[in-house]
């Protein structure tokens, strides 16, 4: 597996768990110590719906995939001994401020002592600045960090994207961090510290929104510098999710607007599309604007499923919008066996797949999918390997 | 000798992206050091591939230019030449472009064992659609991420921006990164093939899970948390909003999100609210019993907040323990944003673009205490950087490479 023993201590919340996820899945040994009374984050819905006693929470099966999970009680000498052995095995440590045990592990000494270690610090806004002690769940983190105001649309407030999406930002970002400084550490042996703030992660993903204000008058729009939030429809003007018949459908004239435009002839719809004056360079806006009208009102009549697997033939890049029961019967993701099978406490169900498909000229290599686990079943692995009884 | 100690300093990246995924991933291993050579042509210069272009500049950064003409043999001669000491070469073409091209992973494997291949096709690899052209709206509608972001009952929103774009581009960092450890241990570079539809797909793990173990559908919860409870959690309006002259829908508003994570923080809230009475009731005090009256709760609070400056209201839930925060857009991030400001964020490239005056840059948000990387050399034009490259990486020279530029090869 691509990294197979590298040995990471997971001290992640929230805003970094999906980095550690990231390196787990790509077969790194992660170990994730928790508190007695259990890990926070194994109350996050959704539950497997079973009895108390047995329920599982499906949030941290997922963000907590392939760990090695470990009960630590730092108001013990045993529990804190257990810790620092555990440490002093680490090529890496990911670090949330204020999450267990982050403390406790006195990084800092830790760093100098081993000048090889890797330890990525992540917090909400960074470590200075009148901002840095300030609270932010998703929710907040992305209105504050300029995700929000682009999703919506006028009849709504600003909207987050669903579940954890701001989160997965900030945590790919801990992966990146981690495996650079690995890099580094494999050239000249220098471990480092790296600090991830999760509002500049954020404020780095945003597509348009900085290029808008930066190039203003290059791009000329009426909106000037900010384009406010706009439903469906694309920055561009050239890309939106239009009704049609069962279901709905992203639709978009580009990357040839040509190819749209005989097919909208074929099917004697084209309107005015045909006026010469729609060639011109300088009328690029109008064209889309009325390309755009002619769509919606053609694909309101069209089966979504039927007009989206026509325009691909095409090379036309419309999307169908699919729910998320529809995303799980998917034939592209059965065809490549995407989704694989996952043990939750003994309940084996399907889960998502890897990002990735490693491969040599052999063949593919298979990441891990390790059983889910309740909070100390892998201790007396863990001790082992730190040398210590299980008793 | 360099002095450039930067984490991916010496590494020799091959770029045949294009447009954001593609583009995403490079940026980011340039700005950690690594000599990022990005291939493109006057052919294909058009839209976002035009190196003048606004977006063509946003992801670009940091990476030397090298024109090639890939419609001649000559031209796949100097690609494939290119690729024998590559330690990465990435694109994201749809699936077995460069495999036509006669530099694929296993023409050049045999050659360069070493190379690192990574695929970013929007289908992946292989499957029925592995041939579907797609874009980030395309990937948002198939992956469920549009019919999920929104309000319940309402036409689909999704997100606002294309977020599996660069989404793709972090993951695609990813995996060259896992790829070097992976090659450092066995000396083998490996292939790696991702689809930017299952990056997508990925992103709504927790909700698949819920499908296949409880058989429960994932729909959109606006700004509610969709598995867990916490009242009031949403954006809510405030006074302040800018002058709009020409009266575009949605520009200048105002609007705060504040999320009661707990039922102290809703106790906090209250504070800050001065007690009203619709807040004190009993049956408020529990996140069961808000729940119960979320849509008269938040109508209150609505109420309250329009008449709050927003950044004013923000300072003061945080002063007192509720997570609040500024909908910010654009202008509020490059103008008022004071942690984006002591970050230096937002940075001018300091060697101004000879045709199109100033650029700027978004900094990388990995802060390396031993080998910073806040280096930012500015988006270069095409084959700016034919002569440099050709000869630091296959030690052409000037002779050479005049007589490609003649022959066409190099435009």
């Amino acid at each position: 597996m691509p990294l197979s023993g590298v040995r990471v201590i997971d001290l992640t919340d929230e805003r970094g768990i999906y980095g550690a996820k990231l390196l787990a899945d790509l077969g790194a040994d992660v170990v994730r110590p928790e508190p007695p009374e259990g890990d926070p984050l194994r109350q996050r819905g959704p539950l497997t719906a079973t009895d108390k006693a047995t329920e599982a929470s499906l949030w941290h099966a997922f963000f907590a995939s392939n760990r090695r999970f470990f009960t630590l009680d730092l108001g013990t000498a045993s529990g804190l001994e257990q810790f620092d052995q555990l440490l002093l095995r680490a090529d890496i440590v990911l670090t949330c401020d204020n999450a267990f045990a982050v403390k406790e592990a006195d990084l800092a000494k830790r760093s100098a002592q081993r000048p090889e270690l890797i330890v990525i610090d992540v917090s909400s806004f960074g470590t200075s600045g009148p901002w840095k002690d300030y609270l932010a769940p998703d929710l907040v983190a992305g209105a504050l960090a300029g995700a929000a105001a682009t999703t919506g649309d006028i009849d709504t407030p600003p909207l987050k994207g669903f579940g954890e999406l701001n989160f997965m930002v900030s945590g790919a970002y801990v992966a990146i961090a981690a495996l650079a400084a690995l890099a580094k550490v494999r050239k000249d042996g220098q471990g480092q510290r790296a600090e991830i703030s999760v509002h500049e992660c954020i404020a780095s993903c945003l597509e348009h929104v900085l290029m808008f204000y930066w190039y203003a008058e290059t791009m000329q729009r009426p909106e000037g510098k900010v384009l406010p939030r706009r439903g469906a429809l694309h920055w561009s003007d050239a890309y939106a999710v239009m009704p049609a018949q069962n279901g709905s459908i992203m639709v978009t004239p580009t990357p040839d607007f040509d190819t749209q435009l005989m097919w909208l002839i074929e099917e004697g719809v084209q309107e005015d599309l045909i006026d010469p004056k729609y060639q011109e360079p300088e009328n690029l806006r109008l064209r889309v604007e009325r390309s755009m009208q002619i769509l919606r009102a053609w694909a309101a009549g069209k089966d979504a499923r039927e007009l989206f697997l026509q325009a691909q033939e095409r090379h036309c890049p419309y999307g169908w919008v699919l729910p998320l029961e529809a995303v799980a019967e998917n034939p592209q993701l059965a065809a490549r066996d995407w989704y694989r099978k996952l043990t939750i406490n003994g309940q084996t169900i399907t889960a998502p797949g890897a990002a990735y498909h490693f491969s040599n000229t052999e063949g593919e290599i298979e990441l891990p999918l390790n059983p889910h686990t309740a909070a100390a079943t892998n201790a007396a692995a863990i001790l082992s390997d730190l040398g210590w009884s299980a008793s | 000798m360099s002095h450039d100690n930067r984490p991916l300093t010496g590494l020799r990246v091959l770029d045949f992206t294009h447009v954001l995924a593609g583009p995403f991933a490079t940026r980011i291993l340039a700005d950690m050091g690594a000599d990022v050579v990005k291939i493109n042509s006057a052919q294909r210069a058009v839209g976002a591939q035009d190196p003048k272009h606004p977006y063509y500049l946003m992801w670009n950064r940091n990476k030397r230019a090298l024109a090639l003409n890939l419609t001649t043999d000559e031209g796949k001669t100097v690609a494939r030449e290119l690729c024998l000491q590559a330690d990465v070469v990435i694109d994201n073409f749809s699936a077995g472009v460069l495999d036509r091209w006669g530099i694929g992973y296993k023409a050049i494997h045999e050659h360069n064992p070493q190379a690192i291949y990574v695929q970013m096709s929007g289908m992946g690899d292989g499957g029925p659609w592995s041939k579907f052209v797609t874009y980030a709206p395309t990937i948002h509608a198939l992956a469920g991420l549009t019919h999920t972001t929104g309000v319940s009952g309402r036409e689909d929103i999704g997100i606002g921006f294309s977020y599996n774009d660069h989404q793709a581009g972090l993951h695609g960092a990813v995996a060259v990164l896992a790829a070097l450890e992976q090659r450092h241990r066995t000396g083998i570079g490996h292939r790696v093939d991702i689809s930017q539809f299952e990056v997508g797909v990925n992103f709504l793990g927790p909700s698949l899970l819920d499908y296949f173990a409880n058989g429960t559908t994932a729909r959109p919860v606006g700004n509610d948390l969709p598995y867990d409870a916490a009242v009031p959690h949403g954006c809510y309006p405030c006074k302040g909003a800018s002058p709009n002259p020409d009266n575009i829908p949605g520009l200048g508003e105002r609007w705060i999100a504040i999320a009661c994570m707990t039922d102290t923080q809703w106790s906090a809230l209250k504070a800050v609210m001065n007690h009203p009475q619709w807040a004190e009731k009993k049956e408020l005090d529990s996140v069961e019993g808000r729940m119960a009256h979320k849509q008269t709760l938040e109508q209150h609070l609505g109420n309250w907040t329009q008449d709050q400056e927003a950044y004013d209201l923000m300072a003061r839930c945080q002063a007192a323990g509720v997570p609040a925060g500024v909908v910010q857009d654009g202008a509020d991030l490059l103008e008022r944003d004071p942690q984006l400001a002591g970050a230096e964020f937002a940075r001018p490239i300091e060697d101004v673009h000879p045709e199109l005056g100033p650029t700027w840059s978004d900094a990388l948000p990995i802060h390396f205490a031993k080998t910073p990387c806040n280096q930012y050399q500015r988006v270069r034009a095409i084959g700016e950087d034919n002569a440099a490259v050709l000869q630091d990486w296959l030690n052409m020279s000037a002779a050479e490479v005049a007589k490609k530029q003649t022959d066409g090869v190099l435009e």
